[in-house]
């Protein structure tokens, strides 16, 4: 990552208001995309599909979720509810016949509909109270999906989702579903990129700093609310029935309990309020956590001769994680993408001290 | 259904309503001692009922001496989480303090799961099972307990933010940087305000695993106590009290006529809807105080 | 020009503070204040003069803000890396501006919470002194303190601030907001509590007229640099003072108004 500029100079507006106004950059995220789209073929399929493929689409979710917390400025403990509409109205309705590409985009505007209501206690309410109502919501929903036998196929209920057909094509093979979250994940991620550049995301920061103040300079500050709690409930619902399709093939309420919720959450603040390349390594980060200490625990009790109850083992990595969110409030509350950009920040111009970012 | 048996369910109600209020008050106390909204007041609940079984069982003391050990052992855990979580957190968004209870509330909730295991174990206060009767209704003694205890708690809690130590408490929620310029020293005070709540979260442990053991569970009063501060008002002790038996009663009647129709479990459900009708209708409760803002 | 030989109860000694790491606020100010003194801290908006107070208060921290360079001794003892509370010990008091009294307790409910670091008799006694220097505090002291008009307000914060028996009171714009009678009244008070106990005051004021009445000794900070210090009657001589600070000259013109931004700097 050697960057070796001193500072970032621009001879016109268009240059200015690029996506990646570093040559390094362009060059980076064009290996990266190379790399993603080759993955099938260097890496193997264990690897593929349960690291790759799952990181990629709660990435697009956690997204989502920063469209909300780190744009709009507004707390969502619900968004795993949100999701879960999502998953349970692909699921329905390619189980109704409906071609996948079609039920997706319907999850999405059901989640959008149904996660706008969210929106309105957002109105309503701000900071803690809006957190609460948010999490009373997702209890509600949680209810509801779990207790109505038409959506979820009764309680404790396992709902069989149908393989995804892509223009009439069953797509089953590994590499045939990381495509589908490879694309999905990039369509997200330019839309949150461009989405920065756009009269909609200022308008969502000017609501973020202080919504009376927005609404004093004409922007209306519901209406801009509405739209973030609407697109990253659209995002969210995508996400989750992508989710189901290419990774869980069923579906159960757990899969987007509270806890869910929290994990989105822990994505984002671990990521980084409001950065993208945050979101991507907050997903990854809780994602291998888990997997990593188990790794770690039980090279440590072989090491050191000590054995752990099973209790321990099972808890241990949510313990862990816990402290992980506290760890990262307390040292870097801007999360990894700050530190990332601190360290590409000090790259950019090394090794000339002085800068213009 | 008859008029005595919903009668009863009310009767009961209100009282598990009172135990309700319990968790609701250590919330209480951390808002109205420093506007921090404590999400981790459930684990705590938690964790201060297995740190009394471990008290009682490992260390064989009798189930009075435990208890006192743990609220001494609670008083100091409060203490060391605002030294540790939340002094360096003074003065940022809301948004990061919310999700460092929220962290708070994983870690000791998994951290308590780590050490003690997920099974659940009795807790046995010595209340006998005997039936009590209040007139024509069976009252649940373990609740009747619990429900005096709350009331003492409240008698006291009511005292003590009229007493000195109090006021300067209700003045720091009001005023971080005003407090500090009269020589209040913030830190100590919400420490305190941590270290009591975790008090209260012992004694509401201990009453709540008398009733239903200790096991995860606890750590999911939490609703319940969130639900009850918030229709309460965030910073009233006496809106605490009321809105719990509000709340029991509501649950209680709700749940013997609505479980028949919605097959079970609607308690939690008539929790939500009340936390979101309160939040929508009147954010800041029956008796908190009104925020104004200014851009 | 030369501060006054007096023993001097604050002295800060070219300070410097910084804001956020980066934004300077103030930069090198030296203030005396004589033990039983009067001392006025006049300038314009922004110009650093509640930054001025929150440095020797402590209050810089909650703010983000440090205390670079510099020394604050107050008698004698360096004070720089003291907690607020412990300044508060020592005998500094700080009236915030803009009042900022605990809005939700009843006046007496906030004069207790300013004696945390008193004895039961003392807070009786000195909440008997602040209640006969501002009556109306008695009357209205069952009354939730947010209901209170300006004026009690003011005294309350005033009152507050006595409540901790400081040894140097220090006001940050205590005629913010008010009718000039109530500023009349205010500092006469504040006047009579110099005078009888001999507290040394550090006024900060936009309100120069009144604040020069009062006090014997003025400075005057302009961007974050003390630019002038004279005794009260000399800077009310003076013609600058007069047209800039004291409304001397009316009738300007634009062409004057310029003139005015040009005059201004004395030192930059």
């Amino acid at each position: 990552m050697l960057f070796r500029q001193a500072g970032i100079f621009h001879a016109d507006y268009s240059a200015d208001r690029a996506l990646f106004p570093i040559p390094a950059d362009r060059w980076m995220i064009g290996i990266l995309l190379l790399l993603a789209l080759a993955a099938p073929i260097y890496m193997n399929t264990l690897y593929l599909s349960s690291y790759l493929l799952p990181w990629l689409i709660w990435t697009a979710g956690a997204l989502g979720l920063n469209l909300i917390l780190g744009w709009a400025g507004q707390f969502h403990l619900g968004y795993a509810a949100v999701m879960g509409i999502g998953a349970y109205a692909a699921v329905h309705a390619t189980r109704a016949g409906i071609p996948w590409e079609i039920a997706i985009v319907l999850a999405g505007i059901t989640a959008s509909v149904i996660g706008s209501v969210f929106a309105f206690a957002a109105l309503r309410v701000k900071g803690l109270y809006l957190a609460l109502s948010t999490l009373a919501l997702q209890f509600v929903m949680d209810w509801t999906i779990s207790h109505v036998p038409a959506i979820s196929g009764g309680t404790q209920a396992t709902l069989q989702a149908p393989d995804i057909r892509l223009l009439g094509r069953a797509v089953t093979s590994d590499a045939g579903l990381y495509y589908v979250a490879l694309v999905w994940c990039v369509l997200v991620t330019s839309f949150m990129l461009n989405l920065r550049r756009t009269a909609l995301g200022r308008a969502l920061v000017a609501v973020r700093e202080k919504d009376y103040a927005a609404a004093v300079i004409g922007v209306n500050s519901f209406y801009f609310k509405l739209v973030a709690f609407a697109t990253s409930s659209f995002i969210g619902g995508v996400s989750g029935a992508i989710l189901i399709g290419t990774f869980y093939h069923a579906v159960t309420p757990e899969q987007f309990s509270v806890d869910v919720s929290i994990q989105a959450l822990a994505m984002v603040i671990v990521g980084g309020l409001g950065s993208i390349i945050g979101s991507y390594f907050g997903a990854a980060f809780i994602l291998l956590m888990p997997g990593v200490m188990n790794s770690f625990i039980s090279w440590a009790t072989t090491k050191f001769g000590f054995s752990l109850g099973i209790e321990t083992l099972a808890h241990l990595p949510q313990a862990f994680y816990g402290a992980l969110i506290i760890g990262f409030l307390l040292i870097e509350p801007l999360g990894l993408g700050k530190i990332y950009n601190n360290i590409r920040d000090y790259l950019l111009v090394w090794p000339f001290g002085y800068t213009k970012k | 259904m008859d008029a005595i048996s919903l009668m009863e369910s009310a009767a009961n109600g209100a009282l598990i309503g009172l135990m309700y209020s319990l968790v609701a008050m250590g919330i209480v106390l951390i808002y109205k001692s420093s506007s921090v909204p404590n999400l981790a007041q459930g684990s705590m609940t938690m964790l201060a009922a297995y740190v009394v079984l471990a008290f009682a069982n490992s260390a064989g003391a009798p189930i009075w001496a435990a208890i006192s050990l743990a609220i001494i052992t609670m008083f100091i855990i409060g203490l060391a989480i605002e030294r540790v979580a939340l002094r360096r957190l003074a003065g940022r968004p809301i948004i990061m303090i919310l999700m460092m209870t929220l962290g708070l509330e994983i870690f000791l909730r998994a951290g308590s799961m780590t050490i003690w295991g997920g099974t659940t174990r009795p807790m046995n206060l010595g209340i006998s099972d005997a039936p009590l009767f209040l007139g024509p209704l069976l009252i649940n003694r373990a609740y009747a307990f619990g429900a005096v205890v709350t009331i003492a708690m409240f008698g006291f809690f009511v005292m003590f933010f009229r007493s000195r130590v109090g006021v300067v408490l209700r003045a720091i929620s009001d005023d971080y940087t005003a407090a500090w310029s009269v020589g209040i020293s913030v830190e100590r005070g919400v420490a305190l305000s941590w270290a009591m709540s975790a008090v209260v979260a012992t004694i509401a442990g201990v009453l709540w695993s008398s009733v239903q053991g200790v096991d995860q569970s606890l750590a999911q009063l939490l609703l319940k106590g969130v639900t009850v501060a918030v229709l309460g008002g965030l910073d009233s002790i006496g809106g605490a009290l009321l809105a719990g038996v509000l709340l029991g009663v509501v649950e209680g009647i709700a749940s013997s006529v609505l479980d028949p129709l919605l097959g079970g479990a609607s308690r939690d459900l008539v929790d939500a809807a009340m936390l979101i009708l309160t939040i929508l209708i009147r954010p800041h409760g029956l008796f908190g105080r009104h925020d104004i803002e200014r851009v | 020009m030369n501060a006054p030989i007096t023993a001097k109860i604050l002295s800060l000694n070219n300070i410097e503070v910084v804001y956020d790491h980066v934004s300077l606020a103030i930069k090198g100010v030296s203030i005396d204040v004589p033990e039983g003194g009067m001392v006025a801290l006049l300038g314009a908006n922004g110009a650093g003069k509640s930054t001025t107070l929150k440095s020797i208060s402590g209050l810089l921290t909650a703010e983000r803000g440090e205390v670079r360079r510099g020394e604050l001794q107050f008698r004698g003892q360096s004070i720089g890396g003291l907690m607020p509370q412990d300044r508060v010990k020592l005998g500094i008091a700080h009236v915030l501006e803009g009042r900022r009294v605990f809005e939700h307790l009843t006046p007496d409910e906030n004069l207790i919470a300013a004696s945390a670091l008193h004895s039961r008799q003392d807070m009786n006694r000195n909440k008997d002194r602040v209640y006969s220097y501002f009556p109306r505090l008695h009357e209205r002291r069952t009354v939730a303190s947010g209901y209170l008009s300006g004026g009690e307000q003011q005294m309350l914060a005033i009152g507050r601030a006595l409540m901790t028996q400081p040894k140097l009171l220090m006001l940050d714009e205590p005629s913010l907001g008010l009718a000039p009678f109530l500023v009349a009244e205010i500092f006469q008070i504040l006047g009579r509590i110099n005078r009888d106990e001999g507290l040394s005051i550090l006024l900060v004021e936009q309100n120069a007229i009144a604040a020069l009445e009062i006090v014997s000794h003025g400075y005057l900070i302009e961007s974050g640099r003390i630019v002038m210090h004279d005794s009260a009657a000399a800077l009310k001589k003076n013609p600058d003072i007069q047209e800039f600070y004291l409304g001397g000259a009316e009738n300007k013109n634009f062409r004057d108004i310029k003139h005015y931004s040009r005059r201004k700097r004395w030192l930059t």
